[in-house]
């Protein structure tokens, strides 16, 4: 494995997982792969504690869950955004922005002294 | 929440997460191998990624159930295996639990009942109850708290406290709805009563204001809810039909909500009736206008953002005028100067009444508390024993332990495991308790007093008494588990595992600590027993003074059944001659004041000898037929009895006719009176007068002195003072002597009643025998109940004791052996064993001892004869618990001195 790419940020996996939920329903594996793309390998997500992730988000009521058919015809379990669960995503990309923001201006000041 | 409803589906919850894990491998695999990889290769890589499937599936158990609740559940699961292979333990310490929190549930159940519950009415918080705090110069029908009618009247004025005041007196009346009239309880209340309370009818109306107008204007009744299905069926055509009160006719309005019982647990009423029928419901009561008749408890329900504290003191300026106004315009002004400075001194109290009124728990709760305080002690010594035993068997278990921790698990794991037999076992004792609880329910009303009106009580589990089991089964759990568990985290692992099998020395010092705990809190259990029987014996050894057995007692209220006084005079007069020349009868008399039922008549009196004076607190009085005294075997101890003249002029002074021959009125008075009045001079031709003013004339000669008989109770001895019974017959009490068996003379005197008017309402019918047990019925309680506690208590601690001496001894059966080989002799040996005893014996009793003094002024008002800490009791309390805890250890003691020296040795 590559080592340029570096772990993903503590607390920030439940931010992914609800932002690649709210684009459409997916399943655990389907979840695994868009972080993977979207991330472009940059950063290194542990499959490992994806499902412990999602069931946590579950139990939070921030998912819901199905039983659907999936594109090979096999069930899957497909995880959805529920209503709180909109909110939630909503306001952790305000604060992440707020805070990414934060650390740029505290950054540039260095850069300017 | 969501956790433990995970619980129940946990299958479904496994199953679906596999389904989901396999998904997501088969997707990988079926990538990679698409991508070139050999499939083994790839199905590893799939695993390997995932870190795992069983480590997973492990993460994601954790979040459905919480990691801690989950290993519990296995604790549990474990521990209920483990105590299917040792029966006669589980046994043991379940049963000892389920004895404890039986016992504390079924009391705390009473407690609740008589003494914590609240009314079942709107917003019971801001009840108060109104009471005259002094001396109300004023006549007394009825029980406490009482004042009268007028005044409820005054305060419903006090609108800026209260949203309403409301008043009500218990009585017993003669309900008739067709048949035979049955006596029945009944509440007088005023007109606001359930519209204050916020009672709805079940049917029809309630009473309002309009109902409590006039007296005598409104002859209407609202029935309770029982009354009305077990009566009468639950007739749904009730409303308007009519029901005889005393055989007066008043129409029914409505039938109140099931679950409104009144507002005393202890008197249940059949119905209410306004209290402007007060002259119909009480027979001959035509005083309720009156200031001075007292007959009414005076319940207000506070304004919101009115403190009882603001009304306590707002209405001080209102109550001081009414005092200084009730001065001029009722008869207190006759009243002598020390009446009127105590009755100007009187205050209004207020206290919070959210549980209304009971004079069941004003004599009760505190009898139930000192029996609640007692069975917590007796489910703490419970809790003990099965420390104790979970130590004895923890120290069986100790090698699995210590394997246990060198294989990695925590301290705190373990600690746990053994905490969760605790309360594993604490809830099935509990269980068992609350199973039992209804049974000892039951046995406990049975020792409270019971008369016409039914009481409230009940022996149902409820979800109040089922949250307190489960809370004091977790507590138990809990302690009984702690000790163990304490013990488990603190051993040395490699010390414990270096200890050379069965020989471990498990806790030995804290099983001795726990020993002498159950020393000490048995020694104090077997004390309050001895006081309490010392107490119930002292009162029957003492009995009422006079000859209690062959004497049959009944009342009779023919003014109930329409009697007017003339009438009634008649039929008792007849009544009496019947039974007195029947043949079962010895002999017979009359009283006007029923003995040994908690009441009495009572008055103050002037007193007319070398000076004039006014007795310095209130005389018991009673009106009697000639021949009282010799029917109940008291005896005349100077002058003489009443005869038949006196009686008759006591009936010419009631009708104010010339009073014949002698001429005098008269009156008889008890040896305490002439005690406290005469200093033991005779009293015979000084005179007395009913009353106190300065207007009362001594007109009435003491013509006889007799021996001190119990009036209220037994307990009390007090000065009396007797009438002969003129005219004023109305409620008369019968006292029977009788020949042969009581069955055959209950048989002749109702034969005689019935024949006298079948219908004839008798209140009671009872032997003198009885009627003492009953009026010591909370002794017995407190007597029976302690004594089994204190029976109980005693053997949970000699089985503590008995155990952990076997231990010892089996633990130093080596030591002992080595003794033995040295040369010590059997004798010895036993004195080392019974020594260790005797230490744990000795501290327990100890601790004890302060203890027992502190309770004791607890206990203190219940106990009749003894004081709580008398030498006597507590003495013999110390050598019972001694001899036989001495008992408990000789056994294994003995066990030791018959160790055989070179078996010892061997033994490994």
């Amino acid at each position: 494995m590559p080592s340029s790419r570096f772990p993903i940020p503590q607390g920030t996996l439940d931010m992914l997982i609800l932002q690649i939920l709210s684009l459409e329903p997916a399943h655990g594996y389907g979840i695994a792969q868009r972080l993977e793309q979207i991330s472009k390998s940059v950063v290194r997500v542990n499959q490992g504690s994806l499902y412990p992730a999602l069931h946590r988000l579950e139990q939070r009521g921030l998912l819901k869950a199905d039983w659907k058919q999936s594109e090979t015809g096999r069930d899957a379990k497909f995880y959805s955004l529920t209503r709180s669960g909109q909110k939630q995503l909503r306001s952790e990309k305000d604060s992440w922005v707020r805070l990414t923001e934060a650390v740029q201006l505290i950054f540039d000041e260095g850069a300017a002294q | 929440m969501k956790r433990i409803l995970n619980w129940f589906r946990l299958r479904r919850l496994e199953g679906d997460l596999n389904r989901e894990l396999q998904y997501h491998i088969d997707g990988r695999v079926l990538d990679l191998v698409q991508s070139g990889l050999p499939e083994p290769e790839a199905r590893r890589l799939a695993a390997r990624e995932l870190g795992g499937v069983t480590q997973v599936q492990e993460e994601v158990r954790d979040i459905w159930l919480s990691r801690w609740l989950r290993d519990f559940v296995y604790d549990l699961r474990f521990s209920a295996r483990s105590f299917f292979r040792s029966p006669s333990f589980t046994a043991t310490t379940v049963l000892s639990l389920a004895l404890g929190i039986g016992a504390t549930t079924a009391l705390y159940s009473l407690i609740d009942q008589i003494v914590l519950r609240t009314l079942p009415v709107d917003h019971p918080e801001r009840l108060v109850l109104i009471d005259w705090i002094g001396f109300q110069y004023a006549e007394t029908f009825g029980t406490s708290n009482l004042m009268s009618y007028p005044i409820c009247q005054d305060l419903q004025q006090k609108k800026d406290f209260f949203e309403g005041v409301l008043c009500r007196a218990a009585t017993t009346i003669s309900a008739s709805t067709g048949g035979e009239p049955k006596l029945t309880a009944a509440e007088l209340v005023s007109g606001n009563y359930f519209s204050l309370l916020g009672v709805r009818p079940a049917l029809g109306r309630l009473l309002t204001t309009d109902d409590d107008q006039t007296p005598g204007s409104s002859p209407v009744v609202v029935l309770s809810y029982d009354f009305w299905k077990n009566q009468l069926g639950g007739a749904a055509d009730i409303v308007g039909r009519k029901v005889l009160v005393n055989q007066y006719p008043m129409t029914v309005v409505g039938v109140a909500a099931p679950a409104f019982h009144g507002i005393d647990v202890g008197e249940v009423p059949s119905l209410w009736i306004p209290a402007v029928m007060s002259a119909q419901a009480i027979p001959g009561f035509t005083t309720m206008l009156d200031r001075r008749t007292r007959w009414m408890q005076i319940f207000g329900r506070l304004k919101q953002n009115v403190s009882l504290q603001q009304a306590q003191t707002g209405l001080q300026p209102w109550f001081k005028s009414m005092l200084d106004e009730d001065m001029r315009r009722t008869n207190v002004s006759r009243a002598s100067a020390e009446q009127r400075r105590r009755f100007l001194a009187s205050t209004l109290e207020l206290t919070p009444a959210p549980q209304g009124h009971s004079v069941l728990r004003q004599g009760l709760s505190r009898p139930l508390w000192v029996l609640f305080v007692a069975t917590a002690v007796l489910l703490a010594l419970a809790c003990l024993n099965v420390a104790g035993l979970f130590l004895a068997r923890g120290s069986a278990r100790h090698r699995e332990i210590s394997t246990r921790l060198a294989l990695g698990a925590s301290r705190g794991r373990i600690g746990r495991q053994l905490l969760a037999d605790s309360v594993l076992l604490a809830f099935a004792g509990g269980l068992l308790g609350v199973v039992m609880a209804p049974i000892a329910v039951r046995a406990l009303i049975a020792f409270l007093p019971h008369n016409t009106a039914a009481n409230d009580l009940h022996a149902n589990v409820d979800t109040h008494l089922l949250v307190f089991a489960s809370l004091v089964s977790l507590a138990t759990g809990f302690l009984a588990g702690s000790a163990p568990a304490f013990q488990a985290g603190r051993k040395s692992l490699d010390s414990s595992l270096r200890e050379r099998g069965g020989t471990s020395s498990g806790g030995l010092l804290l099983r001795r600590g726990i020993v002498t705990a159950q020393i000490a809190f048995t020694l104090i259990l077997v004390v309050a027993a001895g006081l309490f029987i010392r107490t119930l014996s002292g009162l029957l050894a003492k009995g009422p003074g006079f000859d209690t057995s062959s004497l049959i007692s009944f009342g009779i209220k023919p003014a109930l059944t329409g009697y007017s006084d003339d009438e009634a005079n008649q039929l008792i007069r007849r009544i009496s001659e019947e039974i007195r020349t029947s043949s079962s009868t010895r002999a017979s008399a009359i009283a006007r004041v029923q003995l040994l039922l908690g009441g009495a008549w009572n008055n103050s009196l002037t007193i007319q000898d070398r000076q004039r004076f006014v007795t310095d607190r209130e005389v018991q009085l009673n009106a009697v037929t000639p021949g009282f005294f010799a029917t109940l075997g008291a005896r005349i101890v100077a002058g003489r009895d009443f005869n038949e003249h006196d009686a008759l002029n006591a009936i010419a002074v009631g009708q104010s006719l010339p009073v014949s021959q002698s001429g005098r009125r008269v009156v008889i008075v008890n040896e305490a009176f002439v005690k406290r009045y005469f200093g033991g001079r005779n009293p015979l031709g000084a005179l007395v007068a009913m009353g106190s003013g300065p207007g009362t004339k001594p007109d009435t000669e003491i013509i006889g002195v007799v021996e001190n008989i119990s009036y209220r109770s037994v307990r009390e001895q007090w000065e009396q003072a007797y009438y002969p019974i003129g005219t004023e017959f109305s409620g008369s009490n019968f006292y029977v002597r009788f020949r042969g068996t009581p069955e055959s003379a209950f048989r002749s005197i109702r034969a005689i009643l019935r024949k006298a008017d079948p219908a004839l309402p008798i209140t009671y019918f009872r032997t003198l025998d009885e009627q003492i047990d009953r009026s010591l019925n909370t002794e017995h309680m407190l007597a029976a109940l302690s004594s089994s506690f204190g029976t109980l208590a005693l053997l949970l601690s000699l089985v503590g004791l008995y155990g952990v001496m076997s231990f010892v001894v089996t633990q130093r059966t080596r030591e002992i052996g080595i003794r033995l080989a040295l040369g010590a002799t059997r004798l010895s040996t036993i004195r080392l064993v019974v020594g260790d005893a005797l230490v744990m014996i000795a501290v327990g009793t100890a601790i004890a001892l302060p203890c027992v003094w502190a309770l004791g002024r607890l206990v203190e008002s219940q106990l009749y004869g003894v004081k709580p800490t008398d030498p006597v009791t507590i003495l013999a309390a110390t050598f019972v618990l001694c001899s036989t805890a001495l008992g408990a250890a000789l056994i294994p003691a003995r066990r030791a001195s018959a160790v055989n020296p070179t078996e010892a040795l061997r033994f490994e």
